[in-house]
């Protein structure tokens, strides 16, 4: 009896890493898309873009407390506070662009159809729902232990890899805006 | 002030993979604090911010 509830539970902590590690990854591979428009086809984000960017990151911040120190729901927290700030934040843009006038439209160009905004809007809905549908399945871990293995290998490259991410963004903002107000003409600094 | 909230999110980053968590929960409280300052900035400010005058909140 004993024994088949640990098997149950470790099997919970490891969907639990996998969802965690594939939110983590599907958010890093947004952010590496976002930086190509920018960097291959000289879309400069805007204010409100940038944020969304930290946003995505605030939500990695979470997963990777997670990998290091274990299962605890202030890391879920955590990730949730910032997939709302992500909302918020998007959703606001998009009330703001969807009303055409001059100096404000769309930032950038349509993927699939939808511009950026849009699609912030639907990746902070799929961040709260994949959260929603995972605690709702597996429950809240209070406590638990930091990957191990060739899981937790993996799970820490991706952590630097956010983290390289992040780092080049940072670069970039300074580039970008200097010190001051971003703007969306060129790189104030080059 | 975007680059201090890149500028904390990645001290953020750095020492929640690394450092001492007391750290890396003040640099995520820290960009909290100046994302939501610079939001707030960008919606409200006159001159420069994404205002939207056909909405009166």
């Amino acid at each position: 009896m004993s024994a088949a509830f640990d098997r149950g539970e470790l099997m919970t902590a490891k969907l639990n890493d996998l969802a965690l590690l594939s939110m983590m990854l599907i958010i890093a591979t947004i952010l590496t898309a976002a930086m190509v428009l920018q960097y291959a086809y000289g879309e400069l984000p805007c204010p409100l873009c940038l944020l969304q960017r930290a946003a995505m990151f605030g939500v990695c911040f979470g997963i990777i407390l997670h990998f290091r120190y274990g299962a605890s729901a202030r890391h879920t927290g955590v990730s949730l506070l910032f997939a709302l700030l992500l909302l918020i934040v998007s959703v606001r843009q998009t009330l703001l662009d969807i009303y055409p006038r001059p100096g404000h439209s769309y930032i950038g160009s349509a993927v699939f159809g939808l511009h950026m905004p849009v699609w912030s809007v639907l990746i902070a809905l799929a961040i709260l729902l994949a959260f929603a549908i995972k605690l709702t399945l597996l429950g809240s871990q209070v406590t638990g232990r930091p990957a191990t293995g060739a899981f937790g290998k993996l799970a820490g490259l991706a952590s630097l890899y956010v983290i390289a991410l992040c780092a080049i963004n940072f670069v970039s903002v300074i580039l970008q805006c200097g010190f001051g107000e971003c703007h969306t003409f060129g790189y104030k600094l080059l | 002030m975007m680059v201090a909230v890149f500028a904390a999110m990645l001290l953020a980053l750095v020492m929640g993979r690394f450092g001492p968590a007391w750290l890396a929960a003040a640099s995520l409280a820290s960009c909290l604090g100046l994302f939501v300052w610079l939001f707030l900035f960008e919606i409200y400010s006159q001159d420069y911010g994404f205002r939207m005058p056909w909405l009166q909140l």
